[in-house]
């Protein structure tokens, strides 16, 4: 029964998916209503988003310091906490907190709509809900998480590359030397790609999620909590699934 | 002219509406009465294609809703518009942009035109100078006074109400009625009224439904109503005397 209801709800989102993406155009009024909902979730979420970009950095610069001290390999400190960094914990931790913060939002924004009968307003004053409330939404949310991603991860480098001064007494050159021996273009490319994934992640579940609450105020509640653990349990296996492809295609 | 034959409408194990057959006359004004949870706002929301039957048909004027896709029903929705329970005002637009907002869509007007047909809309209402405030700023009797306003700028010729007048003051709930008075006489508009106000029956509408047990209990005029020996009807019309 789990496993049949699993399938269904898979089955939804990636339909839900579909009728998002046929809907999806960038005419002039559009593109204005995108650009202000990226403004808008880039607004909520900017400071949270290098808080915690740094504290990743930092964090991993801390854990890694005392190992590399026992080898005698301090140099490399920069090389490993970036290509960690980059390449898999920046995005997925920075991931897992905006899918809290943007993701809660907008799912309990949408299914407030929806159990106040907003969204069927909307269809009854002869407009398509997917097109004039999900898809601005939808992409404002791809484009300011990508940013944000982004500029989590570009902090996340100043963060380690502070602690690693301040806490393992190293110089900054020292601390650079030798990451470009370690983090390639490739590197670079598959933390970006991992952004883009998990933007669209995001988006996805939360707005989808939102859209199908059914019910009351209790059903938006429960509609925010299912979109936050969906989301987290998605990001995961985007994550596992990406990084499988990603170092597929690099070894293959 | 609306009519519902062997309408079956259930949500999970729950049959809320059982083979429902009514049909309902261009220009009256159609007051549909009932215990809550009989499927009263369910039998509109499958009018304007919000729900769709499980088995039946419905026919409003040459359309067959039941058949129609939900592109389709856009045909419908402009001239059969829909006032919901609650206001449903959309938070992010202003007052004048929330009553503009189906003029925008379901007609090419000059903005002139929106303007003028805004501020009538506003006016039958008599909230006339609100339209910059926005929905969080209006009193709940006032944010339902807009929606109708929202509804009726489309000059619909099927006006659906669902609970008009429930959380109204009865300055704004007499000028409601009047406003489904006006609007059937001066432009012929068909009403349907879900409520559970007796009162407001009796005093405005041409034909009187009572809904039970997911289908028709009976129906006739206010003055059938009024000796009706239906225990329901009874119970309704107690209300009114006490």
């Amino acid at each position: 029964m789990k496993l049949y209801y699993f399938l269904f709800e898979l089955g939804d989102t990636l339909l839900y998916l579909k009728q998002v993406l046929i809907r999806t155009s960038f005419s002039s009024q559009r593109r204005e209503e995108i650009f202000e909902k990226s403004l808008e979730v880039i607004h909520q979420s900017l400071l949270t988003t290098l808080f915690a970009g740094f504290f990743v950095g930092a964090i991993m610069t801390l854990q890694f310091t005392l190992q590399m001290k026992m080898f005698n390999a301090l140099s490399y400190l920069g090389a490993l906490v970036t290509s960690a960094t980059v390449r898999e914990v920046g995005p997925l931790l920075i991931a897992f907190l905006l899918s809290g913060k943007i993701g809660a939002f907008t799912s309990a924004e949408l299914g407030t709509m929806k159990v106040s009968e907003q969204i069927d307003a909307i269809r009854c004053l002869g407009a398509d809900p997917l097109r004039e409330v999900i898809v601005p939404r939808f992409l404002g949310i791809i484009i300011a998480s990508f940013f944000l991603l982004t500029m989590g991860l570009l902090l996340s480098f100043g963060g380690g590359l502070l602690m690693a001064i301040t806490f393992g007494q190293l110089h900054w050159e020292q601390y650079i030397s030798h990451i470009p021996n370690v983090v390639h273009v490739f590197s670079i490319v598959s933390g970006v790609v991992k952004c883009l994934i998990f933007s669209l992640v995001i988006a996805t579940l939360c707005t989808y999620r939102g859209y199908k609450v059914i019910g009351g105020a209790k059903d938006v509640g429960e509609g925010v909590v299912v979109a936050a653990t969906q989301t987290m349990i998605a990001l995961v296996f985007a994550d596992w699934f990406s990084t499988f492809i990603l170092e597929g295609l690099l070894n293959g | 002219m609306i009519e519902f034959k062997g309408l079956t409408k259930s949500f999970g194990k729950r049959t809320i509406l059982k083979n429902l057959d009514l049909k309902i006359e261009k220009g009256k004004i159609v007051f549909i009465l009932g215990m809550s949870g009989t499927g009263k706002s369910v039998l509109l929301k499958n009018i304007v294609g919000l729900l769709k039957p499980d088995s039946g048909e419905i026919h409003v004027n040459n359309f067959a809703v039941h058949q129609l896709s939900e592109t389709e029903m856009m045909e419908v929705r402009k001239f059969c518009g829909m006032v919901f329970q609650q206001p449903a005002l959309f938070d992010f637009l202003t007052v004048f942009e929330n009553v503009a907002y189906g003029l925008r869509k379901h007609f090419n007007l000059e903005e002139e035109q929106i303007r003028k047909q805004v501020k009538e809309s506003l006016e039958l209402v008599a909230l006339g100078d609100i339209g910059h405030k926005w929905p969080h700023e209006l009193s709940y009797g006032m944010k339902k006074r807009v929606s109708l306003a929202r509804t009726v700028a489309l000059k619909p010729k099927i006006l659906l109400f669902d609970e008009p007048t429930t959380g109204l003051d009865p300055i704004s709930t007499n000028r409601v009625n009047e406003l489904i008075l006006n609007l059937s006489k001066n432009l012929g508009t068909t009403s349907i009224v879900v409520s559970h106000d007796m009162e407001s029956a009796l005093s405005v509408a041409d034909h009187i439904v009572v809904l039970d047990g997911g289908g028709l209990l009976t129906q006739g005029t206010p003055e059938e109503m009024r000796t009706s020996p239906v225990p329901l009807v009874r119970e309704f019309l107690l209300e009114v005397s006490e």
